[in-house]
């Protein structure tokens, strides 16, 4: 069953740009599977696979969002700039179905705003970015490195959903100025770090024994 | 527990004495595979296991985000220890070793935290801080506590890795990456519980309060255990 419905989910997904995030997506998914059912499901059966109501909606979006991740691999460059850009360039056929997409995906029933299903999907795209670039940091930096990723994503797919033409060029500026402020960070770290070990130096010469 | 601890100290002190006579630094071990990769691993030391349950893929995640931070933690606390004890004749070689061993678990740890996917735990600050913190306290409360602290974490860590190797073997996979990591956990398991033997051979039950030091130390390894499963 559960392979089933998995298989009509990965087939509704081309079906999106024509009919949208849409339970029909998902009941005409039907009509693709290797032995195409005769019609498309009705919707009792979309709400027994997929959920009453919303619920499908969202079901299609997050599938929607974790497909958008694997399409990431096939960036041509394993570098940050390029993944991004793979996952905006992957936005662009449904630009104008994605704000109410998000907005359903921050509804849910209880009908109180839920940012989670946001901040999974920036963390998301994040991590899958410094996967696929082979980041290597470990600790504290891991977390910095995809906390300011996520934004800097987040940033760039709201400015690609009023002004498409000019994402990329927004994108390559945040992640220049990221890389300016790391730079200036480290500089200043190191800077701090001569600092200390002359005081050190001083002292210990002072005779205090350290 | 502590009875069978020293009874199984007292066992390792016998056949780990012969294993040191015989040990070199380029035996072959299955952390090799990380440390010194000769291309013929192939998908051991790269892929993930895909084809578990979400629940096996929590609980592999939270222990190598455990084992990491016990990994950090260890190492700061050596470090803290030899701060202190790093001029004492007998003292300062042997946590210096020590150290040195657990830097390459760390090194290991760090490639399979990569090869997993598996995020960090968010207290690494913290367990740089309090291990530090742990090892600089107990160095300063002579050798025999410093030894004593020692006893009590690689314990600990040595159980933790018991435990580990328990639930790695209830999963089930073809993935050829769960057989190195229980090959790894096995040989880390081993290096813990011989630091735990060095320690008791070098007096850490002479400690001044050594079962409520013991204790103390043990206690909090528990608890950071639980926090670094969850955050």
């Amino acid at each position: 069953m559960t392979a089933l419905r998995n298989e009509l989910l990965k087939l509704a997904l081309p079906l999106v740009r024509t009919h949208g995030f849409t339970r029909e997506a998902l009941s005409r998914s039907a009509l693709a599977l290797p032995t195409p059912h005769p019609e498309p499901l009705r919707d009792t059966a979309v709400s027994a696979l997929f959920g009453d109501g919303d619920d499908a909606r969202r079901t299609l979006i997050s599938a929607w969002l974790d497909e958008g991740r694997t399409h990431m691999r096939e960036a041509s460059d394993t570098s940050i700039k390029d993944a991004l850009r793979t996952r905006l360039r992957y936005n662009e056929p449904v630009l104008n179905l994605l704000p109410e997409a998000f907005a359903t995906l921050a509804t849910p029933p209880g009908h109180i705003l839920d940012p989670r299903p946001a901040l999974k999907h920036a963390a998301a795209v994040a991590d899958e970015a410094c996967v696929l670039a082979g980041d290597t940091s470990v600790g504290t930096l891991w977390h910095a490195r995809r906390a300011s990723l996520a934004a800097i994503y987040t940033a760039a797919e709201l400015h690609q959903l009023q002004s498409p033409h000019t994402a990329d060029g927004f994108l390559d500026g945040l992640l220049d100025s990221e890389s300016r402020v790391k730079n200036t960070l480290d500089d200043a770290t190191q800077y701090a770090g001569y600092i200390i070990s002359s005081w050190v130096g001083i002292i210990k010469s002072r005779g205090i024994l350290l | 527990m502590q009875r069978l601890v020293s009874q199984k100290s007292v066992a390792w002190a016998a056949c780990s004495v012969a294993k040191r006579s015989y040990a070199s630094a380029s035996r072959v071990t299955p952390s090799t595979a990380y440390t010194h990769p000769t291309g013929s691993e192939g998908a051991s030391t790269s892929s993930t296991p895909q084809d578990i349950t979400p629940e096996q893929r929590n609980a592999l995640d939270a222990a190598l985000r455990i084992d990491q931070a016990g990994e950090v933690a260890a190492n700061y606390i050596y470090m803290g220890q030899l701060a202190v004890l790093g001029r004492d004749r007998v003292a300062g070689p042997l946590i210096q070793d020590m150290w040195d061993q657990e830097k390459k678990h760390l090194a290991v740890m760090n490639k399979l935290q990569h090869q997993h996917g598996v995020r960090p735990t968010m207290l690494w600050e913290v367990a740089k801080v309090a291990g530090f913190g742990l090892g600089a306290v107990t160095a300063l409360m002579g050798k025999e506590a410093a030894m004593a602290c020692t006893e009590a974490v690689e314990t600990i860590i040595g159980e933790h890795y018991d435990d580990q190797l328990k639930e790695l073997d209830a999963i089930n996979t073809a993935d050829p990456s769960v057989p190195l990591l229980k090959e790894v956990v096995k040989e880390f398991r081993d290096d813990e519980l011989e630091h735990l033997d060095t320690a008791v051979l070098h007096h850490s039950q002479r400690a001044p309060a050594h079962a409520f030091l013991s204790t103390v130390v043990g206690a909090g390894c528990k608890v950071a255990i639980e926090l670094c499963r969850r955050i």
